[in-house]
């Protein structure tokens, strides 16, 4: 039994002639509904190309930038930074728990780590950290190679003294344009 | 007394004949530190050896008069070891790794690379300058040429080096190897 048959039984002798107006009406509006739909849809794709040609285009780029370097915004932003009800959003926000909750969330995430193992065994970060290493012990070479330079001399002068003996004559440096 | 060697090229191992210019000539509280180095380094590498034998000798149940066969051997291959490790280095590159670290080098008296024969006399004569309370160190401090015993010895003299530093190449072969890796492939069948 179809639905128009089911309402018709229900309707009683009525059923047949509200059954025939609901198929005119729906026969009617049928044209209308679609032109309706059509509108909506070229809308939506008038929208959207809107949209992407603000994105795409210098003109956004143009706006924020002016707006950046507007100095009424900047004077807005200044004074909004520094009220107390700036002070007082930061203060919920801590008090909320919902920071605590978010760093709870990103240290309980595995895909962070695997992104801190990645990032610790990439040849970039090793070379770094040798190079840092080498470095420091390139530092600390260089600092002992020069006190026991200076030792030596002092040594040198020091023993020469005691036996009464002149000085060592250091040989020249040599000529830089060789 | 001052003296003329032909200075060794910087960085490189000499070879022979160079250009003469005063040179720079190491005292004794750099070759003290150097000798350290490279003593540290041969005292590591003995105690690893020794006590890799150590635990196969206790593993295999080696008889008693055996074990102090093989530790007499093992005293032997230490002497030997040391003697080759200073001789290899001095007639090679003239630098033990103390020496690269120190960074001097030991040349003979013409300024080329010191001959195998003399090395082996140079370490001879560090043994001997050693034993009467290391009295045959204390020339270095009055001889104009900073040479001890053992270097009036085997004729040879311990000079400035002075090189790239390690962190240095590794910094150089790095950027070799990034610059490699920019330079666009080759073309084919050019």
């Amino acid at each position: 039994m179809s639905e128009d048959e089911r309402r018709s039984s229900r309707l009683g002798p009525l059923g047949p002639i509200v059954g025939l107006g609901t198929r005119a009406a729906t026969a009617t509006l049928r044209p209308i509904v679609g032109v309706a739909e059509a509108a909506a849809g070229a809308g939506r794709s008038v929208e959207r190309r809107a949209v992407n040609r603000v994105l795409e285009g210098d003109e956004l780029e143009r706006v924020v930038v002016v707006a950046i370097n507007n100095t009424h915004i900047q004077a807005a932003l200044k004074q909004a930074l520094e009220s107390d009800g700036a002070a007082q959003v930061i203060d919920s926000l801590f008090d909320s728990g919902l920071l605590d909750h978010f760093f709870e969330r990103l240290l309980a995430s595995e895909s962070l780590w695997n992104l801190i193992d990645e990032i610790a065994g990439s040849p970039a970060v090793t070379a770094a950290i040798s190079q840092q290493g080498l470095g420091f012990a390139d530092q600390v070479g260089d600092q002992v190679r020069d006190r026991s330079r200076r030792a030596d001399d002092w040594m040198e002068r020091a023993a020469r003294r005691m036996i009464g003996r002149q000085p060592r004559v250091l040989p020249a440096e040599p000529d830089a344009s060789n | 007394m001052t003296s003329a060697l032909p200075a060794a090229p910087t960085g490189e191992a000499p070879t022979g004949a160079a250009p003469v210019r005063d040179l720079h000539y190491v005292g004794l509280a750099t070759r003290v530190v150097s000798f350290v180095v490279d003593a540290a380094l041969i005292t590591l590498v003995d105690v690893l050896v020794g006590v890799g034998a150590a635990l196969i000798l206790a593993v295999l149940h080696v008889p008693s008069e055996l074990k102090t066969i093989l530790a007499v051997i093992g005293a032997a291959a230490y002497v030997l070891g040391s003697i080759l490790y200073f001789v290899i280095f001095w007639c090679t590159t003239g630098q033990t790794p103390g020496a690269r670290v120190m960074q001097l080098r030991v040349v003979s008296s013409d300024g080329a690379r010191v001959k195998p024969r003399w090395a082996v006399v140079r370490c001879i004569g560090v043994v001997l300058a050693a034993l009467p309370l290391f009295a045959g160190f204390v020339p270095i401090l009055f001889d104009a040429r900073r040479r001890g015993f053992q270097d009036w010895l085997a004729h040879t003299a311990v000079v400035d080096a002075p090189g790239p530093s390690i962190a240095e190449v590794s910094r150089a072969k790095q950027r070799a190897i990034r610059e490699a890796s920019r330079q666009p492939p080759p073309a084919a069948g050019g």
